[in-house]
């Protein structure tokens, strides 16, 4: 199969995008997708960034009327192949300014693609606060009266109630109402969390989009469908994703402290002295109170935890992204301060990370005595979980230093000077992950050219750097085509929408991906297709940065890990901007892009 | 450093021991076992005896049968798909790897954030 190659139809699909314009009462209508196109860029993220893409004008304001926020499935999505029921976000990102695109797990997926739709497109800004209802083709807006100031949990479970439990929703909290730049849209308990997704739904004043269906498209074969699924469902329940369902992704603090990679207290160091009691073993033996899969899912890698302090007893979903960047980032040692500002993010509405990386930042500011435009006294301290709490409310409302808080680390310390954008610990305005980069070399490359900004999820990297896949010296080409392939990999599985956790449980990535690909779409897909259709989504993402102003200065590290004067707690040497550059150079050559990180003219 | 409790992992599945554990010499390592490993076994480390990260593995695993077929491979020892060996801060899967007294082991799971 070739992507250029005409195609008649395929199975898995529809083959149609909904269009839908809020400033004309909700109005949708119908568009074709080509069947190319789910050739050339599979579906999920990687349809949704071909359609933003196509549909975003250069320069359009992120929280304007002209931003698209687009939703998209993929081909795998109700087939019933383990972990593929996951929903695709994307729009300009009103924290980066850059491509914004998240994905999120669950059956809103499935009920978006039994519309009869691939994809959902929303442009335009309601008149007022509205919900968008989607069942089957039909579109319409009705008042969000009653629902301002919700959860998102609790908004769907009243929409659920008042519209019928075959309804599923995604909706945004307060941040997202208020416009925190890093609001999340969450759906069946999940978050689209990064990129601020929430925000561009809240400046369309859409509280939530209540999506019922009645069909879904068949697969070319489904009985090969079924015996790959079965078979891949079953690996899936092996010794190679054990770490999620028995512990799950907080297995890592412990081991991440033990090797100095856990970023503690804004990036200073790698060590934290508070590990023990946050680590994934410690919480599974005093916290945990159960495990949850997502639809059509039989990993389960979803762990809840409750709080033990006395107070009111939350149980609460805890990944390790949230535990560091709430936990040991702001310097919280408390497990429980940390359940309950993880549960409060889920409740505003907001991305955790940059939650934390954001209020890590005032820390820092408080500490060296940069002036925020507040009491010093408002602004928390290390390791004050209360103090966290106090501040997540007063973001999620941008109340007090809440208004500049969520505005994002790069935003807000432009705003404020004084040097604080030093230890803003950010790449093109995204907060970093949990992985400390002055260890993990290769990640530092993938995360300082990720189109999205830093993210961990993009840019998998790390996975080269805790493997014996590379030398710790190798040179620049052999570190840039480890990076460039990991993020190819990346963009494969999210487009493909399957888990990222099922890695270790395949034995080729692509050659089991391109089986289960020719059952359910009918084309003759082989490996190295999806090897190209990797490339050619990162290629799309870069060519939407480049209409939105990208240049070659965003692609860096944040000063405090390139500055070579500054110690870093002797958890690992800075980064030489010098080698950095040299990766870079490697990285746009391997992509065949010029000296200045630009693809060839299409 | 080490601390029992009952191990709250799921689903332990039939474990196959060799017939007996072979012989092993010094160097005696410790491992520090993290995640399911850990639960497991309920301790945060063990040691067990070999020359190279084979010879260690054999060991591990005849000492350590809970780890047999859930971590580690019930005859060779070698981690199964989704873990690893880091000796000395380096993952490394080099069976012939010398070991000496001091040598740091860790065993842990493949990393993958959330």
């Amino acid at each position: 199969m070739t992507a250029s190659s005409r195609i008649s139809s395929i199975g898995g699909v529809h083959g149609r995008l909904l269009r839908v314009d809020l400033e004309a009462d909700g109005t949708g209508w119908c568009e074709s997708l080509a069947p190319e196109v789910f050739a050339e860029v599979i579906g999920g993220i990687g349809l949704a960034s071909l359609l933003l893409l196509r549909l975003c004008p250069p320069g359009a304001d992120p929280l304007g009327p002209e931003n698209p926020l687009i939703f998209a499935t993929s081909p795998f999505a109700g087939t019933g192949i383990t972990t593929s029921s996951k929903i695709a976000v994307a729009a300009r990102s009103p924290q980066t300014g850059m491509i914004g695109d998240s994905l999120s797990s669950s059956y809103l997926a499935l009920e978006l693609k039994r519309t009869g739709h691939d994809a959902l497109a929303i442009t335009g800004c309601a008149p007022e606060w509205s919900i968008l209802v989607v069942e089957d083709g039909r579109t319409h807006l009705r008042p969000a009266e009653g629902l301002l100031g919700l959860s998102p949990g609790d908004t769907a479970d009243r929409l659920r109630a008042e519209l019928g439990t075959e309804f599923r929703v995604a909706a945004i909290g307060t941040a997202g109402e208020h416009g925190v730049r890093y609001a999340a849209i969450a759906n069946d308990g999940r978050l689209a969390g990064r990129t601020g997704s929430g925000a561009v739904m809240g400046a369309k004043r859409l509280k939530a989009i209540a999506v019922r269906g009645s069909r879904l498209p068949r697969a070319a074969d489904p009985r090969g469908v079924a015996i790959l699924a079965r078979d891949l469902a079953t690996r899936s329940v092996g010794p190679a994703t054990a770490k999620y369902r028995e512990i799950g992704t907080v297995a890592n603090v412990a081991f991440f402290n033990r090797l100095g990679l856990l970023p503690t207290r804004n990036f200073a160091g790698g060590h934290f002295d508070g590990a023990e009691a946050l680590s994934g073993e410690t919480l599974r033996l005093e916290h945990h109170t159960g495990q949850h899969a997502c639809a059509a899912c039989t990993v389960g890698c979803e762990h809840h935890y409750r709080t033990l302090d006395g107070g009111p007893e939350t149980s609460v979903r805890l990944e390790y992204e949230t535990l560091f960047a709430l936990g040991s980032l702001c310097g919280v040692s408390d497990p429980n301060a940390v359940l309950r500002a993880s549960a409060l993010c889920d409740e505003l509405g907001m991305d955790a990370i940059s939650a934390g990386g954001t209020i890590a930042w005032a820390m820092e500011c408080r500490e060296r005595g940069v002036d925020l435009g507040v009491p010093a006294n408002e602004i928390p301290r290390w390791g004050d979980g209360a103090a966290v709490l106090r501040t997540l409310r007063q973001i999620g409302s941008r109340e007090g230093i809440g208004d500049l808080l969520a505005e994002g680390s790069r935003a807000a310390a432009e705003r404020v000077g004084q040097g604080s954008d030093v230890w803003a610990m950010h790449v093109k305005g995204l907060e970093l992950p949990g992985y400390d980069p002055r260890k993990l070399k290769t990640l530092a490359v993938g995360l300082a050219v990720a189109a999205r900004g830093a993210c961990h999820n993009r840019s998998s990297a790390y996975e080269v750097d805790l493997s014996d896949r590379l030398d710790s010296e190798a040179d620049a080409r052999e570190r840039a085509a480890a990076a460039a392939a990991a993020e190819d990999q990346a963009a494969l599985l999210d487009s493909l929408t399957l888990c990222k956790f099922l890695r270790h449980a395949l034995h080729d990535v692509h050659e089991e991906s391109a089986a289960l690909h020719r059952a359910v779409t009918g084309l003759a897909t082989t490996a190295d297709d999806l090897h190209q259709a990797g490339a050619r989504i990162g290629e799309v993402k870069k060519r939407f940065n480049l209409a939105q102003g990208w240049t070659r200065a965003l692609d860096t590290l944040p000063p405090r890990l390139l500055d070579l004067q500054v110690p870093s707690d002797g958890d690992g040497a800075n980064i030489d901007p010098v080698w950095l550059d040299r990766q870079i150079d490697a990285y746009y050559s391997a992509r065949g892009w010029d000296h200045e990180g630009r693809p060839a003219p299409n | 450093m080490t601390r029992s409790h009952h191990s709250p992992v799921s689903n332990p599945s039939p474990i196959t021991l060799q017939p007996s554990c072979p012989v092993t010499s010094p160097p005696s390592v410790t491992i520090e076992l993290f995640g399911v490993p850990q639960l497991l076994t309920g301790t945060r480390s063990v040691t067990a005896n070999g020359a190279t990260l084979a010879d260690l593995a054999v060991d591990l695993v005849c000492r350590n049968p809970a780890l047999a077929g859930r971590v580690l491979d019930a005859s060779t020892g070698w981690p199964l798909d989704g873990y690893s060996f880091v000796v000395d801060e380096q993952f490394t899967r080099d069976r012939n790897l010398p070991l000496n007294i001091g040598t740091s082991v860790l065993l842990v799971a493949s990393a993958a954030g959330g």
